[in-house]
């Protein structure tokens, strides 16, 4: 009871911290002036407007969706069902397996890049697009095997066996009892995929090439050229884009569903 | 599928034909032998208690009958033929696991509902079958929850319904009772009892608690380690241990060697004499009392008697509470006997 007051003011703090700055920069892309400053000076979404209209930000925009979307769903691919051998199955290297699929969290990125970019393209001429591509499924891995696995933890292995002796071949089974059980879980881990690849800067930063640099990276770039509220008026995008998703998301399975599976 | 068609002349099978036979069944995992030549006989329409301690290998018995598991030798017969290497599917058993697993994303009905949907029932007629089912089990009226939402007691009724909805040759319950409590556990004996009654269902049920074999089976298995130590029914069995185990397990206290057999009673027919010993009683031991525990419907007397070592055998007469007779103390010297029909020869 005593530690209330405590925890309140360190939950406001909390909020304080996260939002100050993202008010700080939703505010300065709203600015009529031609430099990036709170408060802002008048009202205005003429940024808005060059924001959409600027050529390399949509490029790159297009460039990080397309490379979250698949890196996402390769690693889950092999993702999910790894999580199920390590999970069900009973092979031996159980632990060397897991740790093998876990160990992207643990390696720098920048290590991982910087293999990737002297094996692949360097040595086999590759673009930087499959590079990428390589990388950040590289980097999603550990996601897609650890938040499915443990929302597997529900989908208990009687629950299977259940359906076995009602009359179910293994693969019925499977399909009808354990995948809509995994769903939640493969939900959060592409959620937490796709996020992690669409900001990942270390690995984008030194596999880029001229005609394909992702969003974060492009903006990077912008920041160091010119410091005006173009940049401002992006990020409030990519954040509204990111709210909306939240929303579909949380409507679809619910948040605490999604995220459930972390811990 | 080899569940016997209700329609097949019942002049082609004995009247108490075997629903399900082991033989020589072995089960090892590894070096250690969980199942060791078990033979055992499954008669239609009774139930079948497989009882004995934790890790006697009840369970393994349960999942090799429904095909989870498969015997590292022996032949499983259901209804006559050859299961052994059947996979569950197609046993056509209704199994009831002691965590129920029920599926936690279907509702009731659905639960209840899936193996006939399996079996390509038609709408209308199964949902008529479900909703049968759960008043049999009297829970028609949750069937459009979710598993989640439901009592211990609900969701070990629905586990039930859901596996006799299939109208399977056998039904097996592992240790369905264990997850309630205790006033629960006595209503469900009773409830499985008559439903089983209702159904004319074959099944085998495992528990280790030997209140629940003895009040529900009409035949009772004793495992140990792996092993059959006395099959029969209550009434057979239970008067009549075979061994020591067995006794110990069915509540016998008192062991007592006299002309080198090993005889038992049961505390509550052991007498408590003060005089010299009865006319005709198998029985006479002198002994010491030790202690006396007031327990509501009797008293506990310890006592010790010389045995034919040199270590004094423990014995224990229960004494109910308004007896009007001795009243004995710690420390008295007393004559212990039992009427020779109480008195119980073991093999070993
Ligand atoms: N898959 C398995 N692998 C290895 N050992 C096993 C396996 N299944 C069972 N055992 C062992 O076999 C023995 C018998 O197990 P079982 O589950 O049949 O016992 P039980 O009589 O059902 O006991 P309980 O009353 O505790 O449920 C135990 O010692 C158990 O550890
Ligand atoms: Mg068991």
């Amino acid at each position: 009871m005593k530690a209330r007051p405590i925890a309140a003011a360190l939950a406001v703090l909390g909020y304080v911290v996260m939002l100050v700055p993202i008010l700080f920069v939703v505010g300065g892309a709203f600015t009529a002036g031609s430099t990036l400053k709170f408060p802002p000076e008048g009202f205005s979404v003429r940024w808005f407007g060059e924001a959409v209209a600027n050529e390399s930000f949509s490029q790159a925009l297009t460039s990080s969706l397309l490379l979250a979307v698949v890196s996402t769903a390769l690693a889950l691919a092999v993702g999910v069902p790894v999580a199920l051998a390590l999970h069900r199955g009973h092979i031996p290297g159980r632990s060397l397996l897991e740790g093998l699929f876990l160990s992207p969290l643990v390696i720098p990125e920048l290590v991982i890049g910087l293999a990737l970019y002297q094996q692949l393209m360097i040595g086999l001429k590759q673009t930087s697009f499959l590079a990428l591509l390589v990388g950040h499924t590289v980097l999603l891995m550990p996601y897609a095997v650890r938040v499915t696995g443990a929302s597997l933890a529900l989908a208990d292995q009687s629950l299977e066996e259940a359906a076995r002796g009602l009359g179910s071949s293994p693969w019925h089974a499977f399909r009808t009892v354990t995948l809509p059980l995994l769903r939640p879980g493969v939900m959060s881990a592409g959620l937490l995929g796709f996020i992690t690849s669409f900001n990942n800067v270390p690995l984008s930063l030194l596999l880029q090439s001229r005609d394909f640099g992702t969003l974060p990276v492009t903006m990077l770039d912008y920041i160091q050229q010119s410091y005006d509220p173009v940049i401002a008026a992006m990020s409030t995008l990519i954040l509204a884009g990111t709210v909306v998703i939240a929303v579909i998301a949380e409507r679809t399975v619910g948040f605490t569903k999604i995220f459930g599976g972390i811990n | 599928m080899t569940a016997a068609s209700p329609t097949a002349a019942p002049s082609t099978a004995s009247t108490t034909a075997a629903a399900a036979e082991f033989i020589d069944i072995r089960q090892t995992f590894g070096d250690f032998t969980a199942v060791d030549g078990l033979n055992l006989t499954v008669e239609q329409g009774k139930i079948t208690t497989l009882l004995g301690p934790s890790g006697c290998g009840k369970t393994t018995t349960l999942r090799m009958l429904a095909g989870y598991t498969t015997p590292t030798s022996g032949t499983i017969r259901i209804a006559g033929e050859d299961a052994t290497r059947l996979p569950p599917e197609k046993r056509n058993l209704g199994m009831v696991f002691q965590s129920y697993a029920l599926f936690p994303h279907m509702t009731v009905a659905d639960n209840v509902g899936f193996g006939l949907k399996l079996r390509r029932v038609p709408v209308e007629e199964r949902r008529k079958r479900v909703a049968d089912t759960l008043d049999l089990v009297g829970l028609g009226h949750l069937a459009g929850q979710r598993p989640k939402k439901l009592s211990g007691g609900q969701q070990q009724r629905v586990a039930l319904a859901r596996a006799i909805a299939i109208r399977p040759s056998l039904l097996l319950l592992d240790e369905p009772l264990s997850n309630l409590d205790a006033r629960l556990r006595v209503q469900m004996r009773a409830e499985i009892r008559r439903i089983q009654a209702e159904t004319g269902l074959t099944v085998v049920l495992v528990t280790h608690d030997q209140d629940e074999a003895l009040e529900m089976s009409d035949a009772m298995v004793l495992m140990r380690a792996g092993r059959v130590m006395q099959s029969g029914s209550p009434a057979e069995v239970f008067p009549r241990p075979a061994n020591r185990f067995v006794a110990e397990f069915l509540g016998y206290e008192n062991f007592v060697e006299r002309d080198g057999r090993l005889l038992t009673v049961r505390p509550e027919h052991l007498e408590i004499s003060t005089g010299p010993a009865t006319e005709g009683a198998r029985l006479a031991l002198p002994a010491t009392v030790t202690r006396v525990a007031y327990r509501g419907v009797d008293r506990h007397i310890a006592l010790t008697t010389q045995g034919t070592g040199d270590e004094p055998v423990p014995l224990i007469a229960a004494l109910r509470a308004d007896e009007t007779g001795p009243d004995p103390r710690p420390g008295d010297q007393v004559t212990v006997v039992a009427r020779p029909d109480r008195v119980v020869e073991l093999a070993g």
